[in-house]
């Protein structure tokens, strides 16, 4: 026994420590995502239930609830500004304000608004502004009735965080919600975002988002979704089983145990006060709402005040996903770039007691896991061809051991699909569900490797400080119904 | 691990699969059947209340017939969730017809099933069935049930007491106010908008005798709730209630009043309001006080002045915004001058 210990080589100790460390990084993330599936559940049947006694329709008349501003940036959106603007002028809520922050477009966007919405510029010199932002040029108001909670600022350009806290620097409302110029908002969505703001009594509601739909190759009329599709190409509807994944297991398991430190960019509501309280959106990174929501979860725990970040189960938003490998890689590019600077910013958090179970689990779930996952993949790919160079690969074993964990991915993932189906009505037809499947079949042959890559990408560029902005997010646009 | 293990583990994870393929596919069959029935039901009813409300004269529809129609389309007490769904389709109905047809339509629901399937979710013990009963029993006017659905104003359940509360409201109106101070447990925003909706839905003439009898209450969402009644009901008598909290030690409290104070335009209480102004410890309820007197004043020089003059630079923002804004540019630009050459920026 004692000579079989002695026996053993430095080589042996590097190859089993290197297939413990894999395993056990593996099995941790399988168990928390299938512990996942389960509060994802509760939650979702515990909103389904709670629902049934928070109809929106029984508070819809009433006139002291929250007013709440609507901010989208827009960069260089001449060719669907005009659309996109209606599309967002006509969601139903009465106390609605739609600010549209013009961030120095080079095209004619601003042009088009003047003329289509009747604008007429005001006067911007004396005009509290909280939060520093690039200056603003006009601020302009329609003449016609018809859009008055439309505001339009004009601004130099100062990038998408900029623009947003301009947007919330006009703002005087209770409630602020942040999107992008060019999604597509439920008509209800904002009611149904108020809801969790009046029912809490205990903690604050510092952030709350909703599930974000893939509307790629759907049927758009006036700015509404007629038609719900799944996209025709592989990418965006790979994406479509990713934000089932990420919105409805994901993002709902952790607000259950309110552990959620991200509230999407896309569609996001946030309480003007305290949002300006921190200051805005960080002007100098790349993923401002991730960082946004550690800082306003951080704010809290400094001021030692009962607080909860909340999603809703339902789809109330709907984007266009890339549409192509080349896009996929520079947005996950970007989101990696992002996660690595909030880590770096906020990496006091990390295992500090001082802010409870935000710096005792959260936070290093998402640098252990969400930052670390890539990192750990990446390099087990090194280490498997290096082992299968080496000849120290088992591969009837091997191979086993990756079907098993292509499997738990499968099941990960039909569960996901499962859960929509059974929760939401989006996708009824057989041969959707099928479609979506089989995506999510093909995704770890197809589309992960791409996503890999991407990641990496944004990792090498943070590594070596090579500067990066945010990329070109190129639409091909929804299919516009005539009729 | 042995591959003979790894084997198995594999064939029950696909086993696994195989079943959740078989549950989704049950899950979007039952779907597809049952939106068939809910709309069948759907249909009927509609049918069973046009053909009740404006009847054939020759061949007037009898409950016997509507009853035995309700069977046929399964309601029964064996089938609970299309019960259920009937119940949903009344309280629907009768929320959208008013008049004389709403009696009948009450008469109507007092005769076909499911009657007494709603008290009896009251009396279960899950606080899900428990909640639903007393929802419909208001909704549908059971006013019989008041004495047992009273005591669970407190009930341990969040939703069970929400929902007896609004029952009170619902019966009682004005009168029900009473129970406020009383309440155990917080009573949360949307809960206090939902009473003041209802309240305001069925009974429209105000009480203010009522409503005075709880204004001694030092329960904040009591003293909440108070303001957003005056507030909906418009109530100008009472708007010394609302003043009188703008200084109060609860933000929440301040909030509520700021916000309602400014469905009203007190011109005459102006200067009482600027007096407030200094005694708010928060900067953002501050603004929105400094707005209001903006809005409903002539502007105020001296007030705006001494505002510019603060400290905080939020405030001194806010003043100079108003003041350029009003055709008082000069006076702006002559505070911010005197404010270089203290600092020494031009000095010499």
């Amino acid at each position: 026994m004692q000579n079989d210990l002695f026996n053993i080589s430095w080589g042996d100790i590097v190859f089993w420590s290197v297939n413990y460390f894999f395993f056990f990084y593996g099995l941790v993330l399988m168990s928390i995502y299938f512990t996942g599936i389960i509060l994802a559940n509760r939650a979702i049947r515990r909103t389904k239930k709670r629902s049934v006694f928070l109809n929106v329709k029984d508070i819809v008349g009433a006139t002291d609830i929250p007013s709440v501003t609507l901010v989208a940036p827009a960069y260089n959106e001449g060719l669907t500004i005009v659309e996109n603007v209606k599309s967002l002028l006509s969601i139903q809520y009465p106390y609605y304000d739609f600010i549209l922050v013009n961030d120095g477009s080079k095209d004619d966007s601003l042009e088009k608004l003047i003329k289509e919405f009747e604008l007429e510029p005001g006067d911007a010199t004396f005009i509290t502004q909280p939060i520093p932002t690039a200056s603003v040029n006009y601020i302009y108001k329609s003449r016609n009735k018809k859009y008055t909670h439309l505001t339009v600022i004009d601004k130099n350009n100062g990038g998408k965080a900029d623009a947003l806290n301009a947007g919330m620097n006009f703002a005087n409302s209770e409630l602020v919600i942040c999107t992008d110029a060019d999604c597509i908002i439920e008509q209800d969505a904002l009611i149904k975002m108020v809801r969790p703001y009046l029912e809490e009594d205990d903690k604050e509601i510092i952030a709350c988002g909703a599930g974000i739909g893939v509307v790629n190759d759907s049927v758009v009329k006036n700015g509404v979704l007629k038609e719900l599709r799944l996209p025709n190409n592989l990418v965006p509807m790979v994406q479509v089983v990713e934000c089932i994944r990420a919105f409805l297991l994901g993002r709902m398991a952790w607000g259950e145990i309110n552990g959620l430190m991200l509230v999407s960019g896309a569609f996001g509501m946030y309480p003007l006060k305290r949002v300006i309280e921190v200051g805005g959106f960080d002007v100098k990174m790349v993923g401002e709402d991730l960082e946004l929501c550690v800082r306003l979860r951080t704010h809290m725990e400094d001021l030692q005040l009962p607080y909860k970040v909340v999603y809703l189960p339902e789809t109330l938003c709907w984007t266009e996903a890339p549409p192509t490998y080349q896009v996929l890689i520079n947005q996950r590019d970007r989101w990696s770039r992002g996660l690595w600077e909030t880590i770096s910013i906020h990496k006091h958090l990390l295992f500090n007691r001082k802010y409870g179970k935000m710096g005792l689990i959260y936070f290093p779930y998402w640098v252990i896991f969400e930052f670390g996952a890539p990192l750990v993949e990446f390099l087990g790919i090194i280490a498997l061809f290096v082992f299968a160079v080496l000849g120290l690969i088992n591969w009837p074993y091997a191979i086993l051991i990756y079907s098993f964990i292509y499997l738990l991915g499968c099941l990960f993932s039909t569960a996901a699909v499962f859960m929509y189906v059974k929760s939401f009505n989006h996708y009824t037809k057989p041969r959707q569900v099928i479609e979506l499947l089989l995506a999510s079949y093909l995704e770890p042959f197809l589309y992960h490797p791409v996503l890999l890559y991407g990641q990496m990408k944004g990792y090498y560029k943070k590594l070596f400080k090579i500067k990066s902005g945010w990329g070109v997010m190129t639409r091909k646009g929804f299919k516009i119904s005539e009729d | 691990m042995d591959i003979a293990v790894l084997i198995l583990i594999l064939k029950v994870g696909l086993l696994i699969l195989i079943l959740l393929w078989i549950s989704i596919s049950f899950t979007m069959v039952y779907r597809r059947r049952r939106s068939r029935k809910l709309r069948l039901i759907e249909n009927t009813f509609a049918e069973v209340v046009s053909n009740y409300l404006y009847p054939d004269k020759e061949n007037p529809v009898s409950l016997v017939e509507i009853q035995r129609l309700m069977r046929k389309i399964g309601i029964r007490e064996s089938r609970m969730k299309n019960v259920q769904y009937l119940i949903a389709l009344m309280i629907r109905t009768q929320r959208s017809i008013l008049g004389k047809n709403h009696d009948r339509l009450k008469q109507l629901y007092g005769q076909i099933p499911p009657f007494r399937a709603s008290i009896s979710k009251v009396r279960t013990y899950g606080w899900y069935n428990k909640a639903c009963g007393i929802r419909e029993i208001y909704e549908m006017n059971q006013t019989q049930y008041l004495q047992e659905i009273i005591p669970l104003r407190n009930h341990k359940n969040l939703y069970v007491r929400r929902e007896a509360q609004i029952a009170l409201v619902v019966f009682l109106g004005w009168e029900s106010l009473r129970f406020i101070p009383y309440l155990k447990k917080k009573v949360t925003r949307w809960q206090q908008i939902k009473i003041v909706e209802k309240l305001y839905d069925l009974y429209r003439e105000p009480q203010v005798e009522s409503l005075r009898k709880i204004y001694g209450s030092d329960r904040v969402f009591a003293k909440q709730l108070i303001m957003r009644i005056i507030r909906k009901y418009g109530l100008e008598s009472e708007i010394d209630y609302i003043l009188s909290h703008l200084d109060h030690s609860n933000y929440e409290v301040r909030e509520a009043a700021i916000y309602c104070l400014n469905s009203f335009k007190v011109t005459t209480k102006i200067e009482e309001i600027k007096n407030f102004f200094h005694r708010i410890p928060v900067v953002s309820q501050q603004r929105q006080l400094i707005d209001y007197i903006f809005e409903n004043s002539q502007i105020d020089l001296d007030f705006y002045m001494d505002l510019l003059r603060t400290s905080n630079d939020e405030i001194k923002l806010k003043a100079a915004e108003i003041l350029w804004n009003s055709g008082y540019k000069e006076k702006v630009q002559e505070f911010y001058l005197q404010q270089y050459s203290n600092t020494g920026v031009y000095a010499e």
